[in-house]
């Protein structure tokens, strides 16, 4: 089963984030910002990282530079799942090393069907 | 240092007014939080009746299959989860709504701040804290619940 670490600092989100992945058979960890889901990527492996852009403590951009400066999660698929829509914030997630960047509302269809591309 | 302005005199804003126009700002800047708390509760509920519902459903495939040959549970199935797919998606407004609250609440906290500290500037507790305003436009430009882009690099 592949797991899945989901990263928002809204509960709404994470629960509606977590009910898509679950039912499609995902393992899911649930981290509320940017600093937590650095923690809790220190102690485990996860097959994708999905994340919001702008959270307390650190961001999603941040979350996806320390990640890929970390050889564990160098070929780990980030998807940043975000309100912002602008060229210039899509530019700087692909710099920091982001796989996919998909804007709110996601669909949980549409997401389950990236999340299959890109997860290996 | 002290940088705190002047109390402005009255021909520039009678204190009455000031004080109005404070507490209008601070009854709106609570009542968007009341909202925020109310729209947080509303979502919660909701979930835990998708929750309740897909389980009800699964169950009720089960039971059809093995009961009516003429039906196609699987059709039903797949027709439920579309719907309760883009019950999900519409759900969303509950973070769209809070991340625009929240935004608005600090432009006016900020304001009802500024206010403070221009009219009353400084009593035996000091300058008035100024709440700083957001420094980028909101992030949330949607106005509908339409499924956004997805970007693979």
């Amino acid at each position: 089963m592949h797991s899945i670490l989901a990263v928002d600092d809204s509960a709404s989100m994470r629960q509606m984030v977590a009910f898509t992945l679950k039912s499609a058979g995902y393992n899911v960890v649930e981290a509320v910002d940017g600093q937590d889901a650095w923690e809790k990527s220190s102690s485990r492996d996860f097959d994708l990282v999905l994340t919001d852009q702008n959270m307390p403590r650190m961001d999603g951009i941040s979350l996806t530079k320390k990640l890929r400066d970390n050889p564990k999660f160098k070929a780990t698929p980030i998807l940043i799942l975000t309100t912002e829509s602008s060229d210039q914030m899509k530019q700087a997630g692909r710099s920091a090393g982001a796989t996919g960047w998909l804007v709110k509302p996601f669909d949980p269809a549409k997401l389950l069907d990236v999340i299959k591309k890109v997860v290996r | 240092m002290d940088d705190a302005p002047a109390p402005l005199d009255a021909g520039h804003m009678p204190l009455p007014t000031a004080a109005d126009l404070q507490d209008n700002l601070m009854s709106a800047t609570n009542d968007l939080d009341r909202l925020q708390t109310l729209l947080a509760d509303a979502c919660e509920t909701l979930m835990q009746r998708f929750y309740g519902a897909s389980e009800q459903v699964r169950s009720l495939r089960d039971a059809t299959s093995a009961a009516n040959a003429d039906v196609d549970p699987e059709e039903i199935f797949q027709g439920v989860l579309q719907h309760l797919g883009g019950a999900v998606t519409a759900l969303q407004f509950q973070d769209m709504a809070c991340q625009l609250i929240d935004h608005t609440n600090r432009r006016l906290r900020n304001c009802a701040d500024t206010l403070a500290r221009e009219t009353f500037g400084q009593d035996e507790e000091g300058a008035t804290v100024v709440t700083p305003a957001p420094l980028r436009p909101n992030p949330v430009t949607q106005s509908e619940m339409d499924a956004g882009s997805v970007d693979l690099f």
